[in-house]
């Protein structure tokens, strides 16, 4: 009996707090440029979502006295002065899960590809603390970007942060897409060996302030690769609201944390933090809060530290998990020491360097071997990679030395001059075309050859030509070995000499 | 006219010295604006008018309006009245009528609204659908 009781009177309760819900409300004082002051709000919380007129929703970023600084999340056109506004005691939310891969949608989560409403049962706040010390645990497991200069000297691990930098037109989004197109060209090997143990990396691409033509040519490319199936893009162009494209990021990683807390692995890519910050900027400065160094506000170096903080390694008792982030970053005539970049530098754990004059000299991609670095994805390369790309960014690195020398003079000892044409070819061997991806074991076989000198013989404007012909070989006629390369994860004695014998092989065709 | 961070100050201050027990007191206040605008300090229009402001918020955090779809009956405002009082202590009460309600109350107090209304429930029914 008691039960029924206890029951009935739950009932009237909730009907009791539904029937005058207590609220806060304001009064819009001023509107412009996507920020309101709104008077009244005495309990209103930060970041709380605020309700105005007509279904719009606003961001409470300030709050002051008598006063709340709001960014509004939509067209604060329809906004007047006198408005109402109401606290909804809830935070920003965005849709999670995988209803979202193989879209396009706003930093709200709504679609933007005209192919129907989003079925996510999931929803994640926006603003989310990062994984805390316990939960994590070091870079183990490698991310394969495709790019064989990438993955032979600056190697980067799942729960990863590492930025790519450079000038405009350097190339920088591009590495970010071959990455994504090489992670759904791994999917789809791994899903189709069916392999239990296999974890597949779903991507999101997060376009903060790009021209709507460059996010439809990423789209397009990457349906082309049949890769958008595993990808979730959030854009917010450069005709969205700078408080959308304040958001973009932060939404995205939420996106992202989901597969993360639920045991999977993602890989992020913010394109660009440059845009993000100015567009905090712009937010920052409209809701007149104080400036600093270029304007930015004092705040600008925590935005970007708490966002990339929330990519982790999480451990196993949590779930395995992992996120990692590709931030780009765009200098003005290559000053890495800028603000901006500078902060984003020292919180990131590494850093892809793109150079213009490479770029220019046909070096593509253009990545400055000097000035990249990655601190800890060393540690999640595979065996076969690490055996054969140990020394290659000392020898690259002393090439570039010695070439700068090498301009001057024309006697050149014997041991230099093997350095400076192993070097040029090293070059070579790194060129390589956007949108087109190696596989590991290819990557690793490749540079295993032109270890045992099989490109020495070759000249230089010939070994891109040789290379080509070598990956064909390789994948076409010697299945069976890359098929080794990439299960034993190593080049062992056996794979080695059957390597050896492939070579001779090849040679045999191409004397 | 933009109002300056010194002139934003002073106001303040004057509505300070015109608190007591953190209550307003109307005698002082009505001393402290003539004062100022006799003197004429820099500034004193905005100054003036940012303490009226602050005045119109202090007052308004102590008085509850009631709006009702239909204007409320002597007995029934009394119990409005007592009840908020109970409540809220040392209120004072508008009554107002808004056909726009459709039926039951809304009562405001400061920036805190309690809304019991039918046009309310609408709006809830609405955003859920």
């Amino acid at each position: 009996m008691s039960n029924i009781v206890l029951e009935l009177e739950e009932k009237i309760g909730a009907i009791k707090s539904e029937s005058a819900r207590k609220t806060n409300v304001g009064i819009v004082r001023e509107i412009g440029d996507g920020v309101a002051r709104v008077e009244g709000l005495s309990s209103a919380m930060l970041n709380e979502m605020l309700e105005f007129p007509g279904g719009l929703y606003g961001l409470a970023l300030n709050l002051e006295e008598t006063e709340v600084g709001v960014i509004i999340l939509g067209d604060y056109t329809t906004i007047s002065e006198g408005d109402e506004v109401k606290t909804t005691g809830k935070l920003l939310q965005v849709p999670v899960g995988k209803a979202l891969l193989g879209r396009v949608v706003s930093s709200l989560g709504q679609p933007l590809d005209g192919k129907g409403p989003i079925n996510a049962t999931e929803f994640y706040p926006v603003e989310k603390i990062a994984p805390g010390i316990i939960k994590r645990r070091s870079v183990s497991q490698p991310v394969q970007t495709g790019i064989m200069a990438i993955d032979a000297m600056i190697p980067i691990g799942r729960g990863q942060r590492e930025l790519i930098i450079g000038d405009r037109a350097t190339g920088k989004t591009t590495i970010a897409i071959d990455t994504i197109i090489n992670q759904a060209h791994i999917n789809r090997a791994g899903e189709e060996s069916g392999d239990p143990s296999f974890r597949p990396l779903y991507s999101i691409y997060v376009g903060v302030g790009q021209k709507n033509a460059n996010i439809a040519r990423v789209v397009a490319a990457l349906e082309a690769q049949d890769a958008l199936k595993y990808t979730i893009i959030v854009a917010s162009t450069a005709s969205d609201a700078a408080s959308d494209q304040y958001i973009a990021p932060f939404s995205g990683s939420s996106m992202g944390e989901w597969f993360m807390d639920n045991g999977m692995d993602a890989l992020i890519v913010f394109d660009d933090l440059t845009k993000h910050a100015n567009a905090y900027r712009q937010i920052s400065l409209l809701l007149k809060r104080p400036s600093g160094r270029e304007a930015y506000p004092g705040d600008v170096f925590y935005l970007h530290s708490r966002l990339l903080e929330r990519s982790a390694r999480l451990s196993e008792k949590y779930g395995d998990g992992s996120m990692t982030a590709l931030p780009i970053i765009e200098t003005q005539a290559g000053d890495v020491s800028a603000y901006i970049p500078t902060n984003v530098i020292s919180i990131t754990d590494g850093q892809i360097y793109l150079e213009t004059d490479l770029f220019y000299q046909g070096v593509r991609p253009a990545i400055s071997v000097g000035l990249s670095v990655s601190r800890v994805g060393s540690a999640a390369q595979i065996k076969a990679m690490k055996q054969v790309a140990g020394k290659i960014k000392g020898d690259l690195a002393q090439y570039r030395e010695l070439a700068a020398f090498a301009q001057f003079g024309s006697d050149l000892d014997a041991r230099t001059k093997s350095t400076l044409e192993r070097g040029a070819r090293i070059v070579e061997l790194f060129k390589q075309p956007q949108y087109r991806p190696i596989a590991v074991g290819t990557q690793a076989a490749v540079l295993w050859s032109m270890q045992k000198g099989i490109f020495d013989a070759i000249p230089v404007n010939r070994v891109k030509e040789i290379q080509g012909k070598l990956v064909e070989f390789f994948e076409t006629r010697k299945e069976a070995i890359m098929a080794k390369i990439a299960a034993k994860k190593q080049i062992d004695g056996e794979v080695e000499t059957e390597l050896l014998a492939a070579i001779e092989e090849f040679k045999s065709f191409n004397s | 006219m933009k109002l300056s961070r010194e002139a934003r100050r002073q106001s303040r201050q004057l509505f300070d010295l015109a608190l007591v027990d953190t209550r307003l007191d109307v005698a002082r206040l009505r001393t402290i604006f003539d004062g100022v605008a006799e003197r004429k300090p820099r500034q004193y229009v905005q100054i003036l008018k940012e303490l009226t402001r602050l005045v119109r918020l202090e007052l308004s955090s102590h008085h509850a309006v009631i709006e009702s779809a239909f204007p409320l009956d002597p007995a029934q405002a009394e119990r409005f009245e007592s009840d908020l009082r109970g409540q809220f202590g040392d209120i004072t009460t508008e009554f107002r009528s808004n056909p726009a309600l459709i039926g039951g109350v809304r009562v405001q107090i400061g920036s805190d609204v309690w809304d019991g209304s039918v046009q309310a429930r609408l709006q809830a029914i609405k955003q859920l659908l």
